[in-house]
């Protein structure tokens, strides 16, 4: 608590305690004999020896980034003694100001937290805090970087110094120009930064001249900040984020995909971690509500819904089938219930009927009567199985036409049923579908089959089967997911966005060559081949472009090491299959699982998860768990595989154009139209064009110029190719797209690209890829007219036949080039804005603390 | 507080000159005056700040006058405030219309959510002060927003500046430890009893009628509240300003921005903006406390509600809190004896 000296000295006179500090003064301090009552302030004013201030315990406070840390713990235990004060209502008004600056920070934590609920990958999740973070992070740096360190640079005056007072309060020392603490500054310190300045040192009163002009510099930079800071805090904090957006990518690319290896090396500890018998918990609910009474249609769909949960439609059906049998045995309870509702359906079967009430009644056996008749005939509290609902129906019938024979014996002649009406009741009764059927309707409701401990015991133990197995399951999803999934920030997405970008950069394209071409996909092909003709044209580019793809492809393998999941058809084409880690836990897991449920009795289910055979995988769950890892892997080696093998090709057109071998047998002009061919197909063709859209316009008749080829950076100079005016398709030339494959997947790999793929170890990955487009698209029965294939015939699906062909270079790099273009582009423009205003709040510095001459000042004085 | 002799009929000339009648300034008050806290009055001291701090302070602050003070320095923070904002806005959508039209469109979806929380996280958060000085004032009679106009003397800038005055507008209880008190005092001159403002306060304090010396009773009162309602504010304020954002991130936002536009002068087009906003504002207010997915993520919206409710009433309990101190605070009750008092 503080007060003005003059209550202090009154409050203190009594006690005798207070006396000033100094130890100059030499005068004796005269005190008052009695406290306030006799206090005269006349004689205290004309004594006033004792207004002495203390020593002041302000102090300036130099900041470093060694004792940064002990500076935030000591501003954190402050504001928590500010916020204690507050609540009690004693706080002072800098307590309430960085009180402010406490709810300021809470409300963005409010933010970056509710933010961070709402999106759905890490990285975007990170993102929030880090955009906090930078943006709080920049609202104190921009004006330490942008207005204190130039300031100092240019003057020698820290303008954004900080001092505390007597009372531990922490401020800046020019905040108020109106009040600056000068005397925190020693006299030595003050004449350095004059010197440092420029003030003349021969001037009277230097220190006030030093103070006036240091003042000036900080008025003027604190405006500064205030006019920048708006400008420079969201940009600055932006460019941070998306400086640091890579190194967050990376680290979490990392530590996720650390946490899926940890899934498939520790599976089983993993799987106990994450077990949840939530089936065995329907099922129980279930139970707990139908014990011991039959299992009608209701009981049975809740069973089905219980046990299928999280279950694939295709394999929920078998399952169901399965579960059908194991709780129907065709048996029905007759019982009292059911005798009443078969004479309460005849009764509403009659109604409205031409029949008298009268004679219904007669006729049709009433609740006690049916229950008699269940009785005599032994049904009563009996099973029936559902081929006999029908002796139940007859013995029905029987007795209403003993009732009618009963009632015509006594009714008067008119009033007789006669044998047509008799027709009419029978047929009322029988000729019904089962549900409107007055007495099979009532029959099949009640299933004689119980929900008892058997059949309890039975569901119990499937429930804990299927719990197991989706907690399995889950943990290899999980895995899959993390590792391939078709989803953002997976580890396959990661790399793909990273590798992709880095080609890009690879390949020379500029932004503003981006730019142009960023609309349109053709456009960005047309770039694309002029970038890899330009690459292939000159050995050294072309080695760097293969290293650095090359890396590229084998770092997928260190990502997603081939041992723990791999494409099997791209890894085992020739040799005999080694199965990977997960392949082999799928294989363990739905065996078991499938073994299990077998024995239990749900046989449909068992083939639809493992299939018949043990080879039998085609269509089983099995295969789709494995397929679908495999086939995201494959799709995206392919894309990578394609574009070396492009390059490949590019490179030898570029510089042995006549000495390949599926061109020999042509002349100039063909030679010609397969190259250029080549090059578009490599560059965009699609799964769907090896089959349906194999289209060359051509010249039909051909020059027989047999003279070779020539080739200028890269391209080869068309002597005939596009100077025919008059082109068409020659659908009947088969050899022409057989050769055109063979020129895109069968020429050499020249000897650069094979050092290259010896390097990284992925020779026969790479080569097992080129063989299997020659089998499956060269040996598909429509490649590229039908009778044209140039293997024998492969029936690859067409699956097989788009993940093999991956996505084409042009549509790779024109998304590649979209996602770069976007980034850049808004870096540009926020990038350039931050540092034109960087620059001119810098430059401001030299138009900052001119004052009048030193000796204009002096002659005014 | 030694008061400024008035300037309103002389201006105070240094020169030798007797300088211009014509020029001579005019200003709206001669003295500190206490002024009344209703719409108008916010509204023309928000412009006159907003005008001053855009224009005025920040050319005597380049200029590094030696009459720049704390409260131009504070003023001037609203500039970086609404250049801040823009900005804000500005890197989320400015780059827009280069990207493809779907990359443009997603970004455009979170640009316009953006700029969004940014409206809403101003007036969030000083709209939401009003939720601890509306009740404090009704239930207290202290207005903690009270403004006054302060008139300022400067140092002439040379020997003709006789342009020496200027006016500040602070609030009577801006400082918690040297509140205005003066400026409450009734004026006898105009028959107003010199103690009615602190009578009234007192009597909804619930200290009594017709006290002696009301002010005298009622002083440490009124300072505890303002601290204490201070607190509130700062706290709970954030907090609202962050559920304005979150509010700016409901889906429902995206039918609005189809329909948008700020084109006042079409009345058709712009009455149906208005009726969407409206409309969008009542579904994403419902969207947000009802939330999507499960868990965390569900209950998010409810749990951020939630705070800045509570960070509202519990302010407002708090502040409204008895107060167990005397009600005249006697010098020595204050000063701890054993304690060393220095100045500054």
């Amino acid at each position: 608590m503080t007060t003005n000296l003059i209550q202090s000295y009154i409050a203190n006179k009594s006690s005798g305690v207070y006396s000033p500090v100094s130890n100059n003064t030499q005068r004796t301090i005269e005190t008052p004999k009695k406290p306030m009552p006799d206090f005269d302030i006349q004689r205290e004013l004309d004594n006033r020896t004792f207004i002495k201030p203390l020593k002041g315990k302000g102090r300036l406070i130099s900041g470093n980034i060694l004792n940064a840390p002990a500076m935030m713990f000591k501003d954190a235990v402050y504001d928590a003694k500010a916020f204690k004060h507050a609540v009690k209502g004693e706080a002072n008004d800098h307590e309430l100001g960085r009180l402010n600056d406490v709810g300021l920070k809470l409300g963005g934590l409010a933010i970056a937290g509710y933010l961070f609920t709402k999106k759905q990958t890490p990285m975007t999740k990170g993102m929030e805090f880090i955009g906090l973070a930078s943006f709080l992070a920049s609202m104190a740096i921009w004006p330490k970087i942008a207005i204190q360190l130039p300031a100092y640079l240019v003057h020698g005056v820290n303008v954004q110094k900080e001092y505390e007072d007597s009372f531990g309060r922490k401020k800046f020392f020019y905040q108020d120009p109106q009040f600056i603490p000068w005397d925190l500054y020693s006299d030595e310190e003050i004449q350095k930064i004059g010197n440092r300045l420029g003030v003349d040192k021969n001037i009277p009163n230097r220190r006030d001249a030093i103070q006036e002009k240091m003042k000036k510099i900080a008025i003027q930079n604190n405006t500064l900040w205030m006019l920048t800071a708006g400008f420079a805090t969201p940009v600055m904090s932006a460019l941070i984020c998306n400086q640091s957006e890579p190194y967050l990518a990376k680290y979490l690319n990392n530590r996720k995909n650390k946490k899926a290896d940890k899934i498939l090396a520790d599976f089983d500890k993993y799987v106990e971690k994450n077990k949840n018998p939530i089936i065995s918990k329907k099922l129980e609910r279930v139970i707990e509500l139908y014990k011991d009474r039959p299992i009608n249609k209701e009981v049975t769909e809740l069973l089905e819904d219980a046990l299928t949960d999280g279950m694939d439609l295709v394999t929920a059906e078998s399952f169901k089938a399965d579960l059908k049998t194991m709780l129907t045995d065709n048996q029905y309870l007759i019982n009292d219930t059911t005798a009443k509702t078969i004479s309460k359906n005849l009764k509403a079967k009659f109604k409205g009927k031409h029949f008298d009430e009268e004679v219904l009644n007669k006729i049709l056996p009433d609740e006690d009567a049916m229950i008699k008749l269940f009785k005599d005939n032994n049904f009563l509290n009996n099973n029936v199985e559902y081929h006999n609902f029908k002796d139940v129906s007859d013995k029905v019938v029987l007795h209403v036409l003993d009732n009618i024979n009963l009632y015509n014996s006594t009714a008067p002649d008119n009033k007789k049923i006669t044998d047509n009406e008799i027709k009419f009741i029978k047929k009322l009764i029988i000729n019904n579908k089962e549900k409107d059927h007055p007495i099979r309707s009532a029959l099949n409701k009640i299933h004689a089959k119980m929900l008892n401990s058997d059949v309890q015991a039975k569901l119990r133990n499937i429930g804990g089967i299927l719990d197991n197995f989706h907690a399995q399951n889950d943990a290899l999803d999980k895995y899959a997911l993390i590792k391939v999934g078709a989803a953002p920030e997976t580890v396959i997405a990661n790399y793909w966005n990273d590798s992709s970008k880095l080609l890009l950069k690879e390949l020379g394209f500029s932004n503003k060559e981006i730019e142009k071409v960023r609309f349109d996909r053709t456009l960005m092909g047309e770039l694309l081949r002029s970038k890899i003709e330009k690459v292939a044209s000159n050995r050294e580019s072309y080695v760097k472009v293969m290293d650095r793809l090359g890396k590229i492809m084998a770092d997928l393998n260190n990502t997603i090491k081939p041992g723990d999941l791999c494409a099997p058809i791209l890894n085992n084409n020739t040799q005999k299959p080694v199965k990977s880690n997960y392949e082999n836990k799928v294989d363990i897991i739905f065996k078991e699982f499938a073994d299990s449920i077998y024995d239990a009795g749900f046989h449909k289910t068992s083939q639809a998860i493992n299939g018949i055979n043990a080879d039998d995988n085609v269509g089983t769950l099995k295969n789709i768990q494995k397929s679908y890892v495999s086939d995201r892997l494959l799709g995206v080696k392919s894309a990578f595989n394609r574009l070396y093998n492009t390059l490949i090709m590019y490179r030898k057109i570029a510089t042995n154009p006549n000495d390949i071998q599926a061109l020999k047998e042509y002349s100039r002009e063909g030679k010609e139209e397969i190259i250029e061919f080549g090059k578009i197909c490599t560059l965009q063709g699609h799964s769907s064009d090896f089959a349906t859209k194999f289209y060359m316009a051509r010249n039909p008749h051909p020059s027989t110029d047999s003279s070779p080829l020539e080739v200028k950076d890269g391209k080869i100079v068309n002597k005939y190719y596009g100077k025919t005016k008059s082109v068409v398709d020659i659908p009947g030339d088969k050899y022409f797209y057989q050769d055109a494959l063979r020129l895109m997947y069968e020429t050499d790999i020249d000897e650069d690209a094979m050092n290259v793929l010896n390097k990284y170890l992925i020779k026969d990955e790479f080569t097992n890829y080129r063989n299997l487009i020659l089998d499956k698209i060269g040996g598909e029965k429509y490649f590229a007219k039908p009778r044209h294939r140039i293997r024998p015939q492969s029936n690859a699906g067409s699956e097989l036949k788009f993940l093999l062909l991956g996505i084409t270079p042009e549509e790779f790099f024109f998304k590649a080039g979209q996602q770069t273009y976007n980034t850049n582009k808004w870096l540009k423009i926020f990038g350039t804005f931050g540092g034109i205003l960087l620059g001119a709040t810098v430059l401001a510095q030299f138009f900052f603390g001119k004052t009048k001459s030193t000796v204009q000042k002096g002659n005014q004085q | 507080m030694i008061l400024p002799v008035s300037n309103l009929k002389n201006s105070i000339n240094f020169s030798a000159n007797s300088g211009n009648e014509e020029n001579k300034k005019s200003l709206d008050y001669d003295h500190d005056t206490l002024l009344h806290n209703d719409i108008v009055t916010r509204t023309r001291i928000g412009i006159d700040k907003l005008t001053n701090a855009a224009t005025l302070y920040p050319a005597k602050g380049l200029k590094g006058s030696k009459n720049a003070n704390f409260y131009e320095f504070l003023t001037m923070g609203m500039v970086p405030y609404l250049t801040g904002s823009a900005m804000l806005m500005a890197v989320f959508n400015a780059a827009d219309k280069f990207y493809q039209p779907f990359a443009r469109t997603k970004a455009s979806e979170l640009g316009k959510k953006m700029a969004l929380g940014v409206v809403f996280y101003g007036l969030a958060k000083s709209i939401s002060k009003s939720l601890i000085s509306t009740p404090v004032h009704m239930m207290t009679g202290i207005d903690i927003e009270r403004p006054y106009a302060k008139v300022i003397y400067e140092l002439p800038d040379d020997v003709n500046d006789t342009d020496i005055t200027s006016i500040e507008y602070h609030k009577v209880f801006e400082s918690v430890e040297f509140p205005r008190w003066d400026l409450l005092y009734g004026d006898e001159a105009k028959g107003e009893k010199r103690n009615y403002r602190y009578d009234r306060i007192a009597k909804k304090l619930g200290m009594g009628h017709d006290l002696n010396d009301s002010d005298q009773e009622v002083k440490s009162r009124i300072k505890e509240i303002i601290i204490k309602a201070s607190l509130a504010k700062n706290i709970s304020s954030y907090l609202w300003a962050a559920t304005g954002v979150a509010l700016a991130f409901q889906k429902t936002w995206n039918n609005f921005f189809n329909v948008m536009t700020f084109k006042f002068w079409k009345p058709k087009e712009f009455g149906k903006t208005l009726q969407s906003f409206g409309k969008n504002f009542v579904k994403s207010a419902k969207a947000l406390y009802k939330g999507e997915g499960e868990g965390l993520q569900k209950h998010a919206g409810k749990m951020l509600i939630g705070a800045a409710l509570l960070s509202s009433v519990l302010g407002i309990i708090n502040t409204m809190s008895s107060s167990k101190k005397p009600s005249k605070v006697d010098a020595a009750d204050v000063i701890k004896k054993d304690d060393r008092y220095v100045v500054n």
